[in-house]
């Protein structure tokens, strides 16, 4: 088996996908996280000036974080069966991104009365029509694509992990979203990863 | 080979990496572009899978989101890199044009024209030359991004960067050796060629 090392800041954000991915697969892997201060000077070590990171038996770097969650999902056999499955989750996963754009940009608003603005927004005209399409695109069974889980789940559930900090009750009625993140919790390697991941901010 | 029907507005924006895939690997595939789009896009947004276009119709599926679309052509055209670590590479060039594409278009659409100027001279002067550096070093001795042969790495760059120059100045190619052999695969490719020369002219 190769040797994974994901380098990324000490927070979700970007790497909590591909660390889900590694649990999930049961691939072991080096978690590295720096601080803040050491990232100058590693910044110009990187392929984009980015991290997270992925380097592969010591050697070859990768970066983008859903090129990488995309590689460690393969390894994972969490990619979808067949061609026309992958590029299903490959478009879930995008419209997704489509929606956690606008909710890190929430997120992010420093002047705190534009933040609420955008916060009222975000939680009755962005989230509630993104849910209700969602919840066609899911089976009863609780999967996205196919029967079987698959990162296109996994991705739903890391993603509505952040929104729900926000928005507890937005999963409120909808049976087979809900049933998606209890497939995705009761995997035996994420079971594992949600008890012993370090706590972060975000 | 199942049939292929691309739908999208008049234009290239973002169905042209498809076609260009199509076009490279020869694949023949129906080209359709809402006319009228004040008529008959809201007819036909509720049948997309997530109210937009591009999308692809494929095995009686409908496929949306460019890029995910993109990549599956580039699978079944063999185009999208040989194992699963070239395939990552792939996948992270593409995604790095994303990021290029999506600067350009917010600093595009920015409505404060003071602001416009500003993001417009950080775009051009200090973002594309510093990225561009970056991918340069990318460029494996062999010209492509990813091994010895055209992938969905190389066309990316070429269309982003041919989409990107239509509305600001671009770095110079000449200091970038690598991205220059990139950009003459690329160009060179038959099929590629061929839909160059014939593509429509559209407003964007």
């Amino acid at each position: 088996m190769p040797t994974y090392k994901l380098t990324y800041f000490n927070v979700r954000g970007r790497g909590e996908l591909i660390r889900l991915l590694f649990a999930a697969g049961g691939i072991p892997y080096e978690d590295v996280r720096i601080e803040w201060d050491k990232w100058p000077e590693l910044k110009s070590k990187t392929p984009m000036g980015q991290v997270p990171t992925l380097e592969v038996d010591g050697q070859l770097m990768i970066c983008q974080s859903m090129a990488i969650a995309r590689f460690v999902a393969r390894e994972a056999g969490l990619l979808g069966k067949t061609s026309v499955d992958q590029a299903r989750a490959d478009m879930l996963l995008d419209g997704g991104m489509d929606l956690g754009k606008l909710f890190t940009e929430m997120v992010m608003e420093k002047d705190a009365s534009k933040k609420a603005e955008k916060k009222k927004e975000f939680g009755e005209k962005s989230l509630p029509p993104f849910l209700a399409l969602y919840e066609g695109f899911a089976g009863g069974n609780g999967y996205f694509v196919g029967d079987s889980l698959t990162w296109a789940d996994i991705a739903f559930f890391n993603m509505m992990d952040f929104i729900t900090a926000e928005y507890p009750s937005a999963l409120d009625g909808y049976c087979n979203l809900n049933k998606v993140v209890d497939n995705v919790k009761t995997n035996p390697g994420v079971a594992k990863w949600l008890k012993e991941r370090p706590v972060t901010d975000h | 080979m199942p049939a292929y029907k691309l739908t999208y507005f008049n234009g290239r924006g973002t169905a042209e990496i498809v076609r260009l895939v199509f076009a490279a690997a020869g694949i023949e595939y129906e080209d359709v572009r809402i006319e009228k789009p004040e008529e008959q896009w809201p007819e036909f947004k509720p049948k997309t899978p997530m109210g937009q276009v591009p999308i692809l119709e494929v095995d009686g599926t409908m496929l949306c989101q460019s890029n995910s679309i993109a990549r599956y052509v580039a699978k079944v055209a063999g185009l999208a890199g040989k194992t699963p670590l070239d395939q990552a590479r792939v996948d992270m060039i593409m995604d790095g044009m994303e990021d290029v594409g999506k600067k350009g278009n917010a600093t595009h659409w920015e409505k404060d024209e003071e602001k416009k100027a500003e993001k417009k001279k950080e775009y051009e002067e200090t973002f594309l030359p510093q990225f561009y550096t970056c991918l340069n070093k990318l460029v494996g001795d062999s010209g492509h991004f990813v091994g010895n042969e055209l992938t969905l790495a190389d066309i990316t760059f070429f269309n982003t960067t041919d989409l990107v120059g239509r509305y600001f100045k671009l770095p110079s190619m000449d200091q970038f050796s690598g991205l220059k052999k990139v950009m003459d695969h690329v160009t060179s490719n038959p099929g590629i060629a061929k839909w160059l020369k014939e593509r429509p002219e559209t407003p964007f």
